[in-house]
């Protein structure tokens, strides 16, 4: 039997290029604080704690879960590590959820991050051996060959950059905050990996996100209005195989299909207000509306194009700045589902869009072949 | 052509490749190896008044943030259970065979694993008091408190 689910408290920290002020666990510690205080619970209300992360190459601690769990509060709790590469901190709240939506927990907390700082992701990425081409040289072949089939112009990326960053600059937890970002500085930065230009990249942040999950119970306990849950879905697939669409993976397509269907959605563009999409690199955008099917092929840039997913627009992508403004790796797949419960919410702030009643988020990883994805709602399920 | 390319013998270039990781502190593990550092050992006081040692960030019942009430702890220390190592090898603290204890420093209410210098297992027992003894070139590691050795009465 399933209960109905609800995200009543998120926190983040305010993402740094060197948060070198606190230790990995006072830097949970301060999204979990936030968190708490958001849904006015303490840890003695948590049941469990899940807790996510990107590759431990990237900091070199081993299993850090162990050594967290005074911190995260998981004394004498389940306490379960969740690791999908970059859809981490998505795929963790999915579990916590679980937990919540199979009755087996009432209030469920949810941490992800990265503090980027004390490592390389570069060298990490590349198993810890030089001459890694890391992810923009991994994805740069398949953004240019979805300009190859969709005739998108080169200045579609750009546009991207210049949104995100417009709408960091209204995101107080954002790491790049650039209000006076222009096409022209877009296009005149350096090429990293054609066709991504510097502009058009993530930064390497520190910091973390929480999220508590709970039941119906829960949620009409909270004092403010919770996120309700709708639909979840990971799905994932090799990152290489003979036939594989890298350019639209068959596991986006379908996490994508899954979610809808549960969420009772058709025709996503009309029937959701908003999304905060993983976009490290700004071609990400327009590939992933047409890879989840928001848009027809061909059509996505197009949205980027006449304004739709700008923070006025239609249908508005990452209002929040996204992960082309911040990117705490772990952290950001669950800052997308933060960031969208609190679009639905009405507690966005000065990047709230208007009336939003139905917001997806959405995470993926690794060679673009993990994806976690939710539809949240200011009603409750039927 | 190939045969003019004679090896009169194999080079080998031997590379070395490795990636320091930098580790931020914060607030009390900072305090903690600032003052070892300076060879002194510090705990902090918990909500509950006992003092941790080594220094946690987070009560280990509770989850509760402890602060920074760091309290001067040993050098003086007990032993509480102790194993032999009568066969070091180059990972062990020490080169010579020695003991890892739970070593309660003076002080504290806790007690920490390190390295037990006495020489020879009959000389090991649990109960028996230890004084600290630190690096003389201290590192800002944990290995700055180099062993404890019996305390000479």
């Amino acid at each position: 039997m399933n209960e109905r689910c609800a995200i009543v408290g998120v926190g983040q920290t305010h993402f740094k290029k060197r948060r070198d002020d606190v230790s990995i666990a006072g830097l949970l510690r301060e999204a979990i604080d936030r968190a708490l205080a958001d849904a006015e619970l303490t840890l003695r209300d948590i049941d469990a704690v899940v807790i996510g992360k990107a590759p431990d190459a990237f900091e070199g601690i081993v299993m850090p879960e162990i050594f967290l769990a005074d911190a995260v509060g998981a004394t004498n709790k389940p306490l379960l590590r969740v690791h999908t590469a970059g859809s981490v901190g998505g795929s963790t709240l999915v579990v916590g959820a679980h937990h919540v939506i199979t009755g087996i927990h009432g209030t469920v907390l949810t941490v992800a991050w990265e503090k980027q700082s004390e490592g390389n992701a570069q060298w990490g990425l590349a198993g810890g051996r030089s001459g890694g081409i890391g992810a923009g040289g991994a994805f740069a072949p398949w953004m240019r060959a979805y300009i190859q089939q969709s005739g998108a112009p080169d200045y579609i990326g750009w546009m991207v950059a210049v949104k995100d960053r417009r709408n960091a600059a209204k995101n107080p937890y954002a790491h790049l905050k650039m209000p006076d970002i222009t096409l022209e500085k877009v296009k005149e930065s350096p090429m990293l990996w054609d066709p991504i230009r510097f502009h058009e990249s993530c930064p390497s942040s520190d910091g973390a996100c929480a999220a508590i999950v709970t039941n119906e119970e829960g949620a009409k306990r909270a004092p403010r209005p919770p996120a309700w849950i709708h639909g979840l879905s990971v799905r994932s697939e090799l990152g290489q195989f003979p036939g594989r669409n890298p350019v639209r993976p068959q596991a986006g397509v379908e996490c994508a299909h899954d979610v809808y269907r549960q969420a009772g959605i058709t025709d996503p563009r009309s029937q959701i207000d908003m999304a905060e999409l993983y976009v490290p690199f700004s071609w990400y955008e327009p590939m992933w509306l047409e890879g989840h099917d928001i848009a027809g092929p061909g059509e996505g840039w197009k949205m980027v194009d006449t304004g739709e997913t700008d923070l006025g627009g239609a249908f508005p992508v990452n209002p929040s700045g996204g992960v082309l403004s911040t990117n705490a790796i772990g952290a950001s797949g669950m800052v997308r589902f933060a960031e969208a419960a609190q679009q639905v919410r009405g507690l966005a702030g000065e990047h709230q869009v208007d009336g939003v009643r139905t917001a997806l988020a959405q995470a993926y990883g690794g060679a673009a072949q993990y994806f976690a994805m939710g539809v949240l709602r200011n009603t409750p399920p039927e | 052509m190939c045969s003019d390319f004679i090896v009169s013998e194999p080079r080998i270039i031997e590379t070395k490749l490795e990636f320091p990781y930098s580790r931020t502190l914060g607030p009390v593990m900072g305090a903690f190896f600032m003052a070892l550092r300076d060879g002194q050992l510090l705990g902090i006081r918990a909500k509950d008044r006992r003092v941790l040692a080594p220094p946690l960030e987070y009560d280990p019942e509770t989850g509760e943030s402890l602060g920074t009430e760091m309290v001067p702890i040993g050098p003086g220390g007990t032993v509480e259970a102790w194993t032999w190592v009568d066969d070091p090898t180059q990972k062990h603290p020490l080169d010579h065979p020695f003991a890892f204890a739970l070593v309660k420093p003076d002080g504290a209410d806790t007690s920490m694993v390190s390295a037990v210098d006495a020489g020879r297992v009959e000389a090991v027992h649990t109960g028996m008091r230890v004084t600290a003894r630190y690096r003389s070139e201290p590192q800002g590691l944990i290995t700055d408190l180099e062993a404890w050795e019996p305390t000479k009465s």
